[in-house]
């Protein structure tokens, strides 16, 4: 099959089977950055642009690092530091960088569907780095490889996600990627924290998290946004982190192999204590090493080959 | 259309000559290593190795290489391409290379090879191994071993199939270009 999409905006988009052909190929890309050389020429001559409205450093970093070692060239701009804090819109500001001809643009912008409008409006691709409360597809496909890494397979999996469902465009984007791959995801959250209609995303909900703990395959914690804490969502760090925090005895309720994974930054002592974040169940740093390799497949096959199944 | 290029016997005939050739030409295995080229090239290095290593008494390394990353028309081809893994497990500072593929033309695969190998280290020297030559060279590469030259009109391709085991070599097969 060839790959058909210019742009990666979401999750939704996306095909069990483009899915699946995305976490097949990152293995492959994954043993470059095990390499003395960690760089190939695959997109020499390319450019990708990184517009980074909401700060970051994962996200950044990893498409940068992606990106360098296909061989493109990369340029990063921040919100501050730029003029578009002098007040440019963000469609003059993208067709400003669009006139310098680059092949590919990652953008985090902190409103939903800036990067799909981009997409429609540009030429080169577009590659949703975070929008909103809407989507983070690369998070999820990384956090997705991560568990087929680990598990070996997606499909029949238990999946908890816990913390600000509401907020969440990672929330979103895992849970859209993993029901399609046939996983079982549990949302569990504090009711001010749910959206209106998450019960139509296909994952189960509750608000309560220990009796969803020794049935979970991979539970994985949400930051809890500092700024959320001044908006009455729920009362305060330390009543969180008894009712949603994963802690030791939470850590130790969990089933044989089963993992932990958080998307980063965490918050330790509220949604995630010492314990559980450096416990041997944590693959919290095996999502960040991922991250770089479906990133370079991404940017792959955005802007160069095609997947092939025969 | 698929024809059978060459006979089991034919075949078994040039895979013996092509590790008897190697073995004349090295003087002694301890730097020798065997990379293939993905699928057909490590295919046919599995079975060349796996004799000499019936000759020798002794393992040869072997490694698979995958060239798409390194390929010149990534952003040409109008057909799809795959991308699979390089699993060299030794290194290749100062050894002597051999590698493996099961058919040159054009020459722009071995050279995305060479380049590819060299991004993992300094070899002490690569040599080139090839099943069929098949002539239309479009870079001046030159094999050290080939099992056959054919001659073969530009629409058909030649390709080696694994047998069930994924180890020997079932048919090497010649058929049209696909469309």
């Amino acid at each position: 099959m060839n790959w058909p999409h210019k742009d990666l905006i979401a999750i939704q988009n996306l095909t069990a089977d483009e899915i699946g052909h995305v976490l097949d190929m990152a293995s492959s890309f994954k043993e470059i950055s095990k390499r003395d050389i960690k760089k190939v020429p695959t997109l020499r001559g390319k450019t990708v642009v990184l517009l980074f409205y909401e700060p970051s450093t994962r996200t950044r970093l990893s498409f940068e690092i992606a990106a360098k070692r296909l061989s493109a060239d990369t340029v990063a701009l921040s919100a501050s530091g730029s003029s578009f804090s002098k007040g440019e819109t963000i469609m003059d500001a993208a067709y400003n960088v669009m006139a310098m001809a680059p092949d590919c643009i990652v953008i985090r912008y902190p409103s939903a569907g800036i990067p799909a409008k981009m997409a429609e409006l540009l030429s080169c691709s577009v590659i949703n780095g975070g929008d909103g409360f809407h989507e983070h597809p690369t998070q999820a496909l990384l956090d997705m490889y991560s568990l087929k890494e680990h598990f070996g397979r997606i499909e029949g999996l238990t999946v908890a996600i816990v913390g600000d469902i509401m907020h969440s465009r990672v929330a979103r984007s895992n849970v859209y990627g993993l029901v399609k791959m046939g996983a079982r995801v549990v949302l569990v959250a504090p009711k001010t924290l749910l959206p209106p209609g998450v019960e139509l995303w296909g994952a189960s909900v509750t608000n309560e998290l220990d009796p969803v703990i020794p049935e979970a395959d991979a539970v994985m914690m949400l930051r809890v946004q500092n700024e959320r804490l001044n908006e009455r969502f729920f009362s305060g760090a330390r009543e969180y982190s008894i009712f949603y925090g994963l802690n030791r005895k939470r850590v130790e309720m969990m089933k044989d192999g089963a993992v932990i994974m958080h998307p980063g930054p965490m918050n330790r002592g509220v949604e995630i204590t010492h314990d559980a974040a450096d416990s041997a169940r944590s693959i919290i740093l095996d999502q960040v090493e991922n991250g770089v390799a479906v990133r370079m497949t991404l940017l792959y096959l955005s802007m160069g080959g095609t997947a092939n199944v025969d | 259309m698929t024809d059978i290029a060459v006979s089991e016997k034919e075949l078994e005939g040039i895979l013996r000559d092509l590790a008897g050739r190697v073995m004349e030409a090295m003087e002694s295995w301890h730097d020798v290593v065997f990379i293939g080229i993905r699928s057909g090239g490590f295919l046919l290095a599995g079975n060349v190795v796996r004799r000499i290593q019936e000759k020798i008494g002794k393992a040869v390394p072997l490694g698979a290489l995958d060239i798409a990353l390194y390929r010149d028309d990534v952003h040409r081809r109008p057909f799809s391409l795959e991308v699979r893994s390089t699993d060299i497990p030794f290194s290749v500072n100062d050894k002597k290379v051999i590698l493996v593929d099961d058919v040159i033309s054009t020459g722009r695969s071995v050279r995305a090879a060479i380049d590819h190998i060299v991004d993992l280290g300094r070899p002490k020297r690569i040599y080139l191994m090839v099943l069929f030559d098949r002539g239309g060279r479009e870079l001046p590469i030159q094999a050290d071993f080939v099992g056959k030259h054919v001659d073969l009109p530009d629409e058909k391709v030649i390709k080696l199939e694994a047998g069930p085991d994924n180890v020997s070599i079932k048919d090497v097969v010649v058929s049209e270009v696909k469309k």
